[in-house]
């Protein structure tokens, strides 16, 4: 950091950000039970962001550009893609903005298993808690991925910021598959900032009950209008709609018309939305200081968040860019008082998509329950096409919990009136 | 550009040579990368490099517990003694934390016979030669082209290019290539309430900035689509008669049928093609290609892991001949690797991957398959899809249907349109195939959810019967 430093003044560069960083990581990859691959990293990387200022008619404007350095590279390289990176600058001027605020403190630790043990004992571990649970007579895990991540990063700006954090997680990624009577497969990732080994346990213990449904699950689902349960990850996409509209880069450019204070819901006959942003870091990558934050309270949005640059022309505080959320509604409806009515519980799909821009979300159906006077029957095909904008009007939380990396809230919402293309093959 | 390479070049030798007292196979890939990316929009001008950043190395080597790798991004001849010893301190606590139960999976030594290689990248202009400053006019003045249109809300124009070398190195090869890409995009922006409508052209070559001549014209028709989708309805559900674009077709190639021959998924047992090698999964009229035969931004001459790429047939004239293979899946099947074993940076493992996929042509035209619909739909503009090689699922996702009626389109359009059903129904109702195959490079392939990949795919206009919901 000092050499970069010392070479930006050498520069003539007066305005930056460093942020640097060095990962270290334990993977695991197998198949069935044996052992595909193993693999280590241990890379060092500094992200250079220079800044220049410039005047027309009277306005100031600034420019940023980047560049990524590695701590091998020479002084003359180094220099070499400073001056380049300044050189570009001029040609790519805004308005003008404040650099982020500074902020000097200590190294912020990480604590527990993930952070403090090597991280090739956190990925054995995780492994170990993986294959606990595949012990099913007809499902099992087909592969899977464990990364172990520890990272220790250092943001310096040249208004004084000097901040460093240690961060660690683990995540992955592995596929169950039951024979019979349908040879079928399912896919689910899990990550954690925790040595959370219960956690995924259980998580791939649903999963392989979830696929021993999809195998006897039939393709009799007729196109309609269905109210349409989600659960778990894809409450969490369907629910950070909210998150991108009120982003400042998605308001300062008018994709998004939010504001604070607009009933961002408009009129509902159910529940009103109440999401807060939680800080996962305790810096942003510029430096901010990260922290929980309200952002939409009975459907009202209550704050704008995002980068330095959007934050200062809309006026707002910068706060860094959050991933993760949690939805604090306590919900009115149990999950399982939700899946007494007539319903379609769609548990997995092929890519379950939320976009942000037009408000449309959906895929095609992997594994779905068809809810009909009290009986649920597995289905797999067609697809979900619906519109939060219509949905969120009459949208109902479960007081059943979920909670992964980037997101703590209900389990399950019911949307109604949704529509659906069935296979239609009956 | 790429010396620091060179320079390495004689210690990255010496690091094989030193692991090959230990391990029976040792390998490295060495990558530097200078990427940059110009947008303009109502978001402002920028020009960046995160990209950037490449520079790095993957050894690869085989010990009692089969394939083991370790990537870094600092290394010198003095730190060869160091990084060896860490690299096998840190593998044998990765093995002895294991849980019980794991075996290795059995799996050969990879072929090292001898090759040697050097290409250099083509193209006409480098567009760090054109500059940040006319490269920054031509998008500035296309956008504000597009911005005179009506219902506007922004036009979004960016340029991206990446110049690569790869370095691969083994006891008996010695592999080095440089390769460059260019893409350029414009997307339109357009609200309808509180629902914001999107269409984008992208543009994509193998090469550098000679792409940037064929994309002032086209903006026009980006904001005449936009127009259009603001007029759009919700597409009823069913099954319909349709007309593929080139593009429609090649999400079709890639996502519903390229990732379920992805040989890594046979090794897993997640892929229905391998019991189907040998037979009819589409019509006479399709075969489908995968390989280096065709310049885009996925054409090199080797892979991630040193296997010598070409062009691969994966469906001849109806008929699934074989499935692409990267190294470690191929010697696990006992079959040949087809140079599809590719990482997203140094920094990840390989696993087969597609790069340039594409169907055939045939010898329809648009306007004649058009004609043959009484009732359908033309499909234009694909979004995204996510691939099911178990159960041949399709999930495409496309912006615009535009209707067709009694051999005529209506001028009516729908949107947005998820297609879904049985892949080798929809590839075996395909009728008529358009005479010219293009392919488009501007996007990434994710497999699963992450492992970002540079391809190309593409085809003709292809008439197929498709469910649409």
């Amino acid at each position: 950091m000092e050499r970069i430093k010392k070479l930006l003044k050498e520069a003539g560069i007066s305005d930056y950000i460093i942020y640097g960083y060095r990962e270290r990581t334990a993977e695991l990859f197998f198949v069935k039970r044996q052992l595909d691959t193993r693999r280590l990293k241990d890379v060092e990387k500094f992200k250079v962001t220079v800044f220049r200022t410039d005047e027309k008619d009277g306005k100031k404007l600034r420019a940023a550009t980047d560049v990524t350095v590695l701590a091998e590279m020479t002084d003359a390289e180094l220099l070499d893609a400073f001056k380049g990176a300044y050189f570009a600058a001029q040609f790519a001027m805004n308005p003008y903005y404040e650099l982020p605020d500074p902020v000097k403190a200590p190294l912020i630790e990480a604590h527990g298993k993930l952070a403090e043990q090597a991280p090739e004992q956190s990925a054995g571990e995780m492994a170990a808690a993986l294959f606990k649970a595949d012990c099913e007579k007809d499902a099992f895990l087909n592969s899977a991925e464990i990364f172990v991540i520890q990272k220790r990063a250092h943001v310096i700006s040249s208004r004084g910021t000097d901040v460093s954090w240690i961060e660690a997680e683990v995540k992955g990624e592995y596929v169950v598959q039951a024979k019979e009577p349908e040879d079928v497969e399912m896919y689910r990732d899990f990550a954690y900032t925790e040595l959370n080994t219960d956690a995924l346990s259980a998580q791939a213990k649903e999963a392989l009950m979830f696929v021993r449904d999809r195998a006897r699950a039939q393709k009799i689902l007729k196109s309609g209008n269905y109210d349409v349960i989600l659960t778990d990850e894809n409450v969490m996409m369907t629910l950070w709609f909210y998150g991108d509209r009120s982003a400042a880069h998605m308001i300062y450019p008018g994709y998004s018309t939010w504001k604070v204070g607009d009933d961002v819901q408009g009129e509902t006959n159910g529940e009103r939305v109440t999401i807060t942003l939680r800080a996962l870091a305790p810096y942003s990558g510029e430096g901010i200081p990260m922290r929980d934050r309200k952002l939409i309270e009975n459907g009202v949005m209550q704050s704008t968040h995002g980068s330095n640059r959007f934050c200062r022309y809309l006026g707002v505080e910068p706060t860094g860019n959050y991933r993760k959320f949690s939805c604090d509604n306590p919900g009115t409806m149990s999950f399982e008082e939700m899946r007494k009515r007539p319903c379609l519980w769609a548990v997995t799909f092929s890519g379950f998509e939320m976009n942000a821009f037009s408000g449309h979300f959906g895929g095609e159906i992997r594994l779905a329950y068809l809810i009909e006077n009290g009986k649920m029957t597995p289905v797999t095909g067609g697809s979900i096409n619906g519109s939060i904008l219509e949905s969120q009007k009459d949208i109902v939380f479960s007081t059943d919990r979920y909670a992964e990396i980037g997101y703590d809230g209900p389990y399950a919402i019911l949307l109604k009136n949704v529509a659906v293309a069935g296979t239609d093959e009956e | 550009m790429f010396e620091r390479l060179d320079a390495q070049k004689p210690a990255l030798k010496k690091l094989i040579a030193a692991l090959r007292e230990r391990y029976p196979y040792a390998s490295v890939l060495a990558t530097d990368e200078h990427f940059r990316s110009w947008r303009v929009s109502r978001n402002g001008i920028t020009i960046s490099s995160e990209g950037d950043g490449g520079y790095g190395f993957v050894i690869r080597v085989f010990d009692e517990t089969g394939c083991a790798e370790y990537s870094i991004n600092a290394f010198s001849e003095e730190m060869i003694p160091k990084i060896a010893a860490e690299m096998e301190r840190r593998l044998e606590a990765e093995r002895r934390a294991l849980p019980e139960g794991i075996t290795p999976m059995p799996t050969a030594i990879p072929d090292d016979s001898p090759a040697v290689l050097k290409k250099e990248a083509k193209y006409e202009i480098d567009p760090m030669d054109v500059g940040d400053e006319a490269i920054l006019d031509l998008i500035r003045r296309i956008r504000e082209k597009g911005m005179q249109a009506e219902n506007i809300l922004d036009i979004a124009c960016n340029v991206t290019y990446c110049a690569e070398r790869k370095l691969f190195l083994s006891e008996h090869r010695d592999l080095d290539e440089t390769h460059m890409w260019t893409n350029a995009g414009v997307g339109a922006f357009g609200s309808r309430g509180e629902e914001v409508k999107d269409s984008y052209q992208g543009y994509s070559m193998l090469g550098g900035a000679e792409l940037l001549k064929e994309v002032e014209n086209d903006v026009d028709e980006v904001t005449r689509r936009l127009n259009d989708l603001l007029q759009s309805e919700p597409m009823i559900p069913g099954e319909y008669e349709c007309v593929c674009d080139p593009e429609v077709t090649g999400m079709i190639v890639h996502e519903a049928f390229g990732h379920g021959v992805e040989m890594d998924m046979f090794v897993k047992d997640r892929a229905q093609a391998k019991q189907f090698i040998g037979e009819y999964v589409a019509s006479p009229l399709v075969t489908m290609h995968d390989g280096s035969a065709v310049d885009e931004c996925a054409t090199w001459a080797f892979d991630d892991e040193g296997t010598l790429t070409g062009d691969t047939v994966i469906i001849d004239k109806g008929v699934l001949r074989r499935g692409m293979c990267d190294a470690l899946s191929a010697m696990r099947l006992g079959t040949k690797p087809t140079g599809n074993g590719r990482r997203e940076s140094y920094e990840r493992k390989a696993y087969t991957r597609m790069t340039n996929t594409y169907f055939e042509s045939g010898d329809a035209t648009k306007e004649e398959m058009i004609a043959s619909i009484k009732y359908g739909f033309l499909l234009e503009e694909p979004t995204s899809g996510m691939e099911d090689p178990k159960n041949w699922g399709i999930q495409c996702m496309v912006n615009v249907a535009r209707e067709i009626r009694d051999g005529k389109l209506t001028g009516k359009v729908f949107s947005p349109i998820v297609l879904t059903g049985y892949v080798p129904d929809l590839l075996k109702s395909v009728s008529m195939m358009g005479g010219k195959v293009e392919l488009a490079g501007g996007g990434y392939c994710g497999k699963g959810y992450k492992e970002w990949v540079k391809v190309s795919d593409g085809g003709a206009y292809m008439k197929a019967r498709i469910r649409l919901g």
